[in-house]
């Protein structure tokens, strides 16, 4: 039974409060701001309590180390001052729905130095003033970094401890920054809690939970586990309860009746939630927001997700609505104040991060829409609400990820997600239900998992609450696979003196294709085995000294075993790797297979000397490597290209598959590039399939830009690989051109993607996801010329899997955006553009 | 290099106000600052660790970065005919003209440029030299952070930073 109630479902009447207008404009207006206020805390308690000293920090260590933080960190109701472009600081009218914040600052920067947050340390006299997305930083603040908290953390991050315990070999590969990133070091890793139970029951019956479940058991493992849970929810109860009190502070000295009532009635929710039940949907969304705060405490702000909340809240919402208690008008207020309270952080990123995957956000997802457990239509009022309000935001951060299941959701709802990206130009991602249940299932999960799955840090899906799934695990380079057997497991970016991994055969060994595809998988494997290794070293470094309390409350599994879900305690306990430069790599595959083994155009020696020389001088080569009606290219229906893509895809799954994680899951395997594809690019040499030397890769798993005229073939090709493969998530990014006759290119929009997902009757999968930007080639170099002009400051884009602001990237993203392949609905067809050149900023 | 004798005859600077051993830190680092501004000698590490050794003696703020660190530090050129070793210990900098084994961090480095860049290029830092190949860095990375942080820290004290 349909769960519509709202007569108008892009709710189009409704627009921002005064309210959020305000909030939202500060927003922009902020820079983000360091925050010191957690490593402060931290620091001090283990100083206190000797942890630097110890061998190993137990769960129990943990969940005082956060009660601790949480009970002495600063309950910020309304922020008041915050700096904006040129460390001018100006006031705030902040007057949120919601209490607390991230951090101390009103757009924060959180630091864990048990993480990298080292890594600013040489930046601290100028992080303010650089060139790429600065953050404020106060003198005092930088002393306090530089005296007081980094030199405890300099033999306790956990990058050093697991070299000094383990001296990994693999870390030398790792180090070099252009065969794999591991992500241990920087974060737990994408991940994604579930709130319902906080919600529904409240945090005082959980710790009630845990305290009878210690009663019961012998297990000395197992009564720390729980006495642990209890310290860390005391913790959150208590920063709520200062909350409250501040509030209740504030509305004594307040004069104006309006902002004193509000403010008693924070300080009545504070009160309330989330130690108990939430009664209505602003206490069910304080909830869930003093949890996320929490949760960030604990874990760096790298991918964690929110989850199914259109789900988990509908009760409560439509309680309210039906009781009068709140107007759909209120609904998207709270919303949209909430938005920006998940917004109010952004991740501690080096200069050379920024360089190489600049403009990111803390890539929170939000899931909507889809299939419940059973099956049945999950669409709901609160779906529309929460489109609606991302709408009218258009943040970078919440991540917007729409579910459809075709034949069950409705035609009107897919029509309104792509009405919704057309008006924000960039999100929701839109995500195949049958596609990614099947892909899921695959894993083992099971299929009432699977249907519940939501999507996780860009693109991933796992079952909500459930799968630990730590997805951004690892960033595989595969260019790196290809260079390492074009050249014999030497490299050309680490210098071809050094053999780094195994001899496969130069170039005169390989007599047929398969050949050379056999010492491309050998050197996959060599490289899959190392990057599995490291991980899994890091993995068992986080079991030892960054215990999750706070996590392990908020998933199915850790309370029925008492155990963390760092220690395996979840239910589903994958890990994930990410492939970057798969179509770059496929096409390299269908180069060499076509010209080199079966024509014999171009002798192997020929193509390698023209990849050596960047194509200097072998131009006519170079166009026809690039050209798509002579060499096979992926994206074109072409039988040849895209069977070398399934070739990989099922290679990597398997070398991936067979690999055993540090919880005992086993890994899963993506293509979602974020920015590692400008990245990884600009640190390659030229490669066969035309591409010169420092250009970026293509994204996700989309088709190289401009070798796909024809947006059905290109759609197709995607389609058809296997999503057995693919179950950590795809990001097909596609451009298309806004056109004048908006009626008939929704039409055309959503027919584009019922197309890409069909399953044709069970002869293909089916796509997975696909996302979009709808900005035209135009519009974005307008945007690079005047980033700070108000219609392009809130420039939203997709990315490769997150959402980001189009000026906030470093110039080689720009340009991989601007150069991406852009259709014309109406036609189906390529617009032909001429290639952005690379600017300096 | 400011040799123990050295080192005992300038400290009672270092007990005068941080803006004071700031300034003759300066003015005793002309070298080092010609090295950070213009152009680039063969001499660059030798007058970097120098500089830092003499400012650690007379800038009591500049020594407050290295009260309780004990680091040890390994810089060489890959064909190791340039190498320096530095080591901290009780509050004090030891400067050695050759090469140690029993390093916490080791920075091998293209050229003279290429450690200066390192250092103290305002668009480059630890990872972007690493990323370019010009420099590689063995053992603990937070150490080398933390150099860095010192290097940058002396430049600003310069009034070059």
């Amino acid at each position: 039974m349909s769960q519509i109630t709202i007569k108008d479902i892009s709710l189009q009447d409704y627009n921002l409060t005064e309210r959020v207008k305000n909030l939202k404009k500060a927003y922009f207006r902020a820079m983000p701001e360091i925050c010191v206020e957690r490593p402060h805390w931290i620091t001090e308690f283990h100083l206190k309590n000797n942890l630097f000293k110890k061998d190993k920090i137990t769960i129990l260590d943990k969940a005082r180390a956060y009660r601790f933080a949480l009970e002495k960190r600063t309950p910020v109701i309304w922020h008041t001052r915050s700096y904006e472009k040129g460390m001018k600081p100006f006031d705030i009218k902040d007057t949120s729905l919601f209490a607390g914040s991230t951090t101390s600052k009103f757009k924060g920067v959180p630091l864990y130095p048990e993480f990298i947050a080292l890594a600013l340390w040489p930046e601290l006299w100028t992080i303010s003033k650089r060139k790429s997305n600065p953050f404020f930083l106060s003198e005092e603040d930088a002393k306090k970094l530089n005296y007081d908290i980094f030199p405890h953390w300099m033999e306790n991050t956990i990058q050093e401890l697991a070299r000094k315990k383990y001296h990994p070999p693999e870390m030398k590969v790792f180090e070099r920054l252009v065969f794999f990133l591991a992500s241990k070091p920087n974060c737990i890793s994408h991940t994604l809690p579930d709130f319902s139970k906080a919600i529904n029951k409240g945090l005082r019956a959980i710790i009630d939970e845990a305290e009878e479940r210690k009663s019961k058991t012998p297990d000395q493992s197992k009564i720390e586990f729980y006495t642990a849970i209890s310290e860390a929810l005391e913790g959150i109860i208590a920063y709520s309860k200062n909350l409250s009190k501040k509030a209740r502070e504030l509305a004594d000295k307040e004069n104006d009746p309006a902002l004193k009532k509000e403010l008693l009635d924070i300080a009545e929710i504070n009160s309330h939630a989330p130690e108990f039940p939430a009664r209505t949907f602003r206490e069910g969304l304080t909830t869930v927001w003093l949890c996320w705060t929490a949760i960030h405490l604990e874990n760096p702000n790298v991918g964690l997700s929110l989850g199914r909340l259109d789900q988990i809240l509908y009760n409560l919402y439509r309680k309210d609505i039906d009781n009068k208690v709140i107007t759909i008008n209120d609904a998207i207020e709270l919303i949209s104040c909430l938005w920006l309270k998940i917004g109010d952080h952004v991740p501690a990123m080096p200069d050379a991060g920024e360089q190489l995957f600049g403009g990111t956000g803390s890539n929170q997802a939000i899931t909507i829409g889809g299939v419940d457990k059973d099956g049945r239509d999950a669409v709901n009022d609160l779906t529309y609400v929460m489109l609606r309000a991302t709408e009218l935001m258009k943040l970078r951060d919440p991540n917007l990820n729409a579910r459809y299941y075709s034949g069950i959701n409705s035609k009107e709802y897919l029509k309104r997600l792509c009405e919704a990206n057309v008006n924000t130009g960039a999100t929701p991602a839109l995500h195949n239900d049958k596609a990614v249940i099947k892909a899921l299932t695959s894993k083992g999960d099971s299929l009432e998992h699977a249907r519940d799955y939501g999507v996780i840090g860009c693109v991933e899906p796992g079952s909500n609450g459930r799968s630990y799934g730590a997805t951004g695990a690892i960033l595989f380079n595969l260019t790196s696979v290809l260079e390492l057997t074009l050249f014999n497991g030497r490299h050309r970016h680490t210098g071809m003196d050094a053999l780094i991994s195994k001899e496969t055969g130069d170039h005169n060994a390989f007599k047929i294709f398969d050949e050379f595809k056999n010492a491309f998988a050998e050197q996959t494997r060599w490289l899959v085995e190392k990057a599995a290794n490291l991980n899994n070293i890091f993995g068992r470094i986080h079991q030892d000294f960054y215990p999750t309390p706070i996590l392990s409350v908020l998933f199915e599994g850790p309370m029925e075993k008492g155990k963390d879900v760092i220690q395996g305690g979840a239910l589903i306990n994958s890990s994930g790797a990410t492939i970057i430069g798969l179509a770059d790599v496929a096409d390299s595959l269908s180069a060499i297979q076509k010209l080199v083994f079966e024509e014999k155009t171009v002798s192997f020696r020929e193509l390698l000397d023209a990849l050596n020389k960047n194509f200097e001088g072998c131009e006519v080569l170079q166009k026809r490597l690039m050209n798509p009606d002579k060499t096979p290219k992926y994206g074109n229906e072409d039988p040849a290209a895209d069977t070398n893509v399934r070739w990989i895809v099922e290679l990597m799954d398997r070398a991936f598959g067979e690999k055993e994680n540090y919880r005992g899951g086993r890994y899963r395997v993506g293509y979602w590039t974020m920015t590692n594809h400008a990245g990884f690019g600009r640190l390659m040499k030229a490669t066969p399939n035309g591409r010169k030397a420092h250009e970026n890769f293509t994204s996700g798993i989309t088709p190289v830009s401009a070798v796909t005229p024809h947006l059905t073939k290109a759609l197709n090709s995607v389609a058809k690989q296997p999503v057995e493969c693919l179950s950590s998530g795809v990001a097909l990014n596609l451009k298309y051109t806004p056109e004048k006759d908006n009626g008939k290119m929704l039409d055309n929009f959503a027919a584009s993607v019922e197309g890409y997902f069909d399953d044709m009757d069970g002869k293909r999968d089916g796509g997975m996801e696909i996302q979009f930007n709808i900005t035209t080639h135009d519009k974005f170099v307008e945007a690079v010329k005047n980033p700070d002009a108000e219609e392009y400051r809130e420039l939203l884009v997709r990315v490769s899997g997150y959402t980001a602001y189009f000026k906030d990237l470093n110039p080689q993203m720009q340009k991989e955006i601007i150069d991406r392949t852009e259709y014309l609905l109406s036609t189906g067809k390529m617009i032909p553009f001429e290639p952005f050149p690379l600017h300096e900023r | 290099m400011a040799s123990r004798i050295k080192r005992t005859m300038l400290s009672p600077i270092s007990l005068m106000p941080e803006m004071v051993g700031d300034f003759i830190t300066r003015f005793g680092s002309k070298k080092l600052k010609e090295e950070l501004c213009g152009e680039i000698t063969d001499k660059f590490l030798e007058i970097l660790l120098g500089g830092m050794d003499i400012a650690f003696t007379l800038s009591s703020g500049y020594r407050k970065n290295i009260k309780g660190f004990e680091g040890r530090y390994l810089f060489r050129t890959a064909d190791n005919l340039v190498s320096a070793s530095a080591a901290f210990k009780d509050g004090n900098m030891h400067v050695h003209e050759d090469s140690i084994d029993d390093w916490g961090a080791r920075v091998t480095f293209k050229d003279a440029k290429a450690l200066r860049a390192f250092l103290f290029s305002q668009n480059q830092d630890i990872l972007n030299s690493i990323l370019a190949n010009e420099v590689e860095v063995d053992g603990n990375l937070n150490y080398i952070y933390k150099f860095g942080f010192m290097a940058r820290d002396l430049a600003k004290r310069l009034g070059v930073g």
